[in-house]
């Protein structure tokens, strides 16, 4: 295959030729590695590879784009775009693309994940380990990812970087209603821990053995970096720019203002070691950490060129795809660690309960923050600082601004984590715990 | 254009390493979106995909590879690849596939008027005129937010058994987001509308008239909706209310993969066993379909992505567990024929088991006459905040449009009533259901990376008796 930023540089000269003022042009390939397990086995080992150029185009305020599904021919397709521009209605709120010669720090892919024959060995140390613990059912998923990306835009920016990853995610049961689940992610196959993390959620699973019906009122929760996960999705999702022009969103006039407790600083960071780390963003703008709440205060939304334009300010270069809709994403979110253990949290909880994961967190007006969420694997009820036994069928029903101020404490040790389309994107997150929230069951 | 040649050369390759079974699958679709942002546009694109996938099925396990290079030598990769794949999955249990015929078939939705015929300027004038009523309504509404996709996939699948299937399939959806904003509180109405066929589809959506009228309703929620007394209250639910509860807990928990737990860790196990076909769940008047053959649906389909033909399911009939949703898979470990449920998002993942139309089936209550019938009660005719637990036993509905009813007459809207209860909780309270059932689109999740999958929901409207409302 052609060198990637070479294709993508020969793309945008060929839309610019055709008249185009504005040209972003990215390729992309993927190459995926998955084994699916469940009931202790394998159920399937799936690979895929995708090569595609997303290419945006702009004749004036004339802006177009395609995801053209190919690397090999490229050229009829972006001329087609290109004429399909000049003739496209003219978008008043267009705002641009980056500009400038820009240096990046490529990323250090691992060839032991892109070259990985047998994903299928993690699974069944995953397997094993869990079933050390006493779990009588495992199921999960091993992904290896390897990406490789090739940017030009007709702003003079031209990029290239590679990275690979991997993850595992094991839920172990020990009874039907007593779970725990563990996941692992690293950019290095060295740091897969997959034996560990089956034994971590078979352990999970064993200590929410015999769960009784959970009572419903204010709890102190302690929540996992898995659980936390999933809150800090739909909140970075809300700090996206766009969702706060549409109104999707509860931070909506709050820059300055309080959105969480002081004990709060949540930055968007890829450029530290992870799974998600990336050298620029989809506009080629070099990426950088960006503290978007600092001590509870909101700082900034996430930007784009476009969204910072039209909130006159800078891109904070979490421009994210632009096919279909160019929007301002995370890529991987962090909260800024305290100074406790988990151990000392829950000694130091007199009603509370600790939750390992939650699913579904659906929201009833984005732009209040009142949600409802499903703890799920182990819950595990905190009476006068001690684990008290485990608890099933309760929803956390409340405000997810509410979650983040009443933040009191956080652990010091943090935790990659991503798991399937709740805990994403990947983010690095300490336990904490958040006092007073409620709780709710079927009536 | 398929290259069904270079199919059945796959599948010849496959065919040698499988002496169960082999499949191949090439797909090709055309996309096109607009969106459209408080009367801007936001963004317009057009896209062409062409893929393929091997399957194979060995007694170890499965292989699934895919791409999207379409050529003999990325194909012959792709085999060599299912193979080995399946070969390291090392199963203790040996997998197998139910029998099915071997369909040799075309099938095709035809459309009225093409979708590909469409202009960007057609696209824009149809968001344009939604966007011009919603603002006519003189309701503040936020954040007005409309997206107009459509999409033409058309497939060619082939098997070792000798299936040989061809088919076309036209979609086109039209999403919303809006924010009300009265007496400096707001309401959201995220909605979405889509079908199966050309764009004839929009006249079954009436939009233009549609949208104002629920931002003028989500209005008076704001101004004149009042708290409910919580307490134990008949409560009727129009047919969006309906059609996600038999969506989330009827259809999801009948799913075979789900019950046999290969869901266990991404959308969850089911609190139905496969020991459980005749218990009781509901009511008499509890009964669910899964259909995906109603035709100009979201969910529609001829045969499913293992050949199969698709056939109306009954999930929950007259209040029992009837029937699950299968796969050739599933099917065979429960001893039972495929009916027709395995469904991918695209040809780059592999086929789950998945819904198609959910919904309850009508009954024989008038709408106002169920109405009347209700002495201290709540008509819930729509929902936004919900979910459901992962194993489909403990689910939440909040309401976005619903009024009291006192004494068999609406009484003023009722603002955001909830209605937390467990599966047999809901469909046990069930004692009368109206004629008509209608329908709504929507984005079923599941499988891992999720798929996305095109669905109706629906229902009657729906009387339960004496549930706790809060």
């Amino acid at each position: 295959m052609k060198n990637l930023r070479e294709i993508s540089q020969g793309v945008v000269d060929l839309v610019r030729s055709e008249g185009a003022d504005d040209v972003i042009a990215e390729a992309i390939a993927t190459d995926v590695k998955q084994v699916r397990f469940s009931n202790s086995q394998v159920d399937a080992v799936n690979s895929w590879s995708e090569e595609h150029l997303a290419l945006m185009v702009a004749v004036g305020n004339r802006v177009v784009s395609s995801d053209i599904r190919t690397l090999t021919d490229v050229g009829p397709r972006a001329r087609a775009l290109a004429a399909f521009a000049k003739k496209a209605p003219p978008s008043k709120t267009y705002g641009g693309i980056a500009s400038g010669r820009f240096k990046y720090r490529r990323g250090r892919p691992d060839a032991r994940i892109s070259d990985l024959r047998d994903p299928s060995r993690f699974v069944h140390d995953a397997i094993a380990g869990a079933e050390s613990e006493g779990a009588n059912n495992v199921g999960g998923t091993f992904y290896a990812i390897h990406d490789r990306v090739g940017l030009a835009s007709s702003a003079a920016v031209l990029a290239a970087d590679e990275s690979t990853a991997a993850y595992l995610s094991v839920r172990a049961f020990f009874q039907p209603e007593a779970s725990g689940h563990a996941v692992c992610c690293t950019p290095i196959l060295a740091g897969m821990k997959s034996k560990e993390t089956g034994e971590r959620a078979g352990r999970l699973a064993a200590s929410a053995k015999d769960p009784v019906l959970g009572e419903q009122g204010k709890f102190d929760l302690i929540v996992e970096p898995l659980c936390v996960g999933s809150f800090v999705q739909s909140t970075s999702g809300m700090l996206s720019a766009l969702s706060v022009e549409i109104h999707n969103s509860m931070f909506v006039r709050k820059i300055g203002k309080r959105v969480a407790s002081d004990q709060v600083t949540f930055v968007d960071d890829p450029t530290v070691s992870s799974t998600t780390r990336r050298a620029f963003d989809h506009e080629g703008v070099p990426t950088r950490r960006n503290v978007l709440i600092r001590n509870g205060v909101l700082k900034t939304y996430l930007h784009n060129t476009g969204t910072a334009k039209r909130f006159k300010t800078r891109t904070t270069a979490n421009a994210g795809p632009f096919v279909p809709m160019a929007q301002p994403v995370a890529f991987h979110p962090v909260v800024i660690p305290g100074d406790w253990k988990t151990d000392e949290l829950i000694a130091d909880t007199k009603h509370g309960l600790y939750l390992n994961n939650t699913w579904y967190t659906r929201f009833q007006n984005y732009s209040t923050g009142e949600f409802s969420t499903i703890p799920r694997d182990a819950i595990l009820r905190i009476e006068d600082g001690e684990i008290a036994g485990a608890v099933k069928n309760v929803r956390i029903s409340d405000n997810m601004m509410k979650f983040w101020k009443n933040i009191d404490a956080l652990t010091k040790a943090t935790q990659e984590v991503y798991w399937w389309e709740e805990a994403a994107p990947p983010s690095t997150l300490p336990t904490v715990r958040a006092k007073g929230m409620t709780i709710t069951r079927s009536a | 254009m398929i290259d069904e040649d270079l199919a059945e050369n796959l599948l010849d390759a496959a065919s040698r390493a499988s002496p169960l079974l082999a499949e191949v699958r090439l797909e090709s679709t055309e996309r096109r979106q607009l969106a459209l942002k408080k009367g801007q546009i936001e963004s317009v694109s057009s896209s062409s995909d062409e893929g393929m996938n091997v399957r194979v099925i060995l007694p170890s396990g499965v292989g699934f590879a895919s791409s999207n290079v379409v050529t003999k030598t990325k194909g012959l990769r792709l085999v060599r690849l299912a193979v080995s794949q399946a070969k390291s999955a090392r199963r203790r249990e040996p997998f197998v596939l139910s029998p099915e015929n071997a369909a040799r078939t075309s099938w095709e939705v035809r459309q009225k008027t093409r979708l590909s015929d469409l202009t960007t300027e057609d696209r824009l004038e149809y968001l344009r005129a939604i966007d011009s009523a919603v603002q006519s309504t003189g309701v503040n509404v936020q954040g007005r937010y409309f997206e107009l996709r459509d999409w033409e996939t058309t497939r060619y699948f082939v098997n070792s058994e000798g299936a040989r299937i061809r088919s076309f399939v036209p979609r086109v959806k039209v999403e919303s987001y809006n924010v009300v904003l009265a007496n400096r509180e707001t309401e959201q109405s995220i909605k979405e509308w889509a079908g199966t066929g050309g764009w004839e589809a929009r006249d079954t959506w009436d939009l233009p008239r549609i949208l104002p009228e629920e931002m003028r309703m989500l209005k008076r929620q704001i101004e004149q909706g009042k708290r409910l007394e919580p307490g134990k209250y008949d409560l009727v639910c129009g047919s969006e209310v309906a059609g996600i509860a038999a969506h989330e807990s009827c259809g999801h928990p009948m799913e075979a993969d789900r019950i046999m737990g290969r869901e266990m860790s991404q959308a969850g196990r089911s609190f139905i066993s496969r020991d459980m076909i005749g218990h009781r769940i509901g009511s008499e008047h509890a009964t669910v379909v899964d259909d995906p053959t109603v035709p100009g649906s979201y969910g529609y389909y001829e045969y499913d992505e293992e050949g199969v033909k698709a056939r109306p399911r009954y999930l929950y009939k007259e209040g029992l567990i009837n029937e699950f949703l299968h796969n050739r898979e599933t099917a065979s470990r429960m001893g039972v024929s495929s009916n027709g449920s395995s469904r991918a998002e695209s040809y780059i993942r592999e086929p789950i088991v998945r819904m198609a139309n959910t919904f309850v089936a009508s009954g024989d209550f008038g709408e106002d006459e169920l109405l009347r019938s209700v002495k201290d009660g709540v008509l819930m005719n729509s929902f936004t905040e919900w979910n459901i637990d992962d194993k489909r036993y403990n689910q939440k509905y909040v309401s976005r449009e619903a009024y009291f009813i006192k004494d068999g007459e609406i009484a003023g809207p009722a603002r955001k009533v909830t209605i937390e209860i467990t599966t047999p909780g809901f469909w046990s309270a069930l004692d009368a259901v109206s004629k008509s059932v209608r329908y709504d689109a929507a984005e079923c999740g599941k499988g891992d990376p999720a798929q996305s999958m095109s669905v109706f929901t629906g229902g009657p409207m729906l009387r339960l008796k004496g549930v706790v409302l809060r």
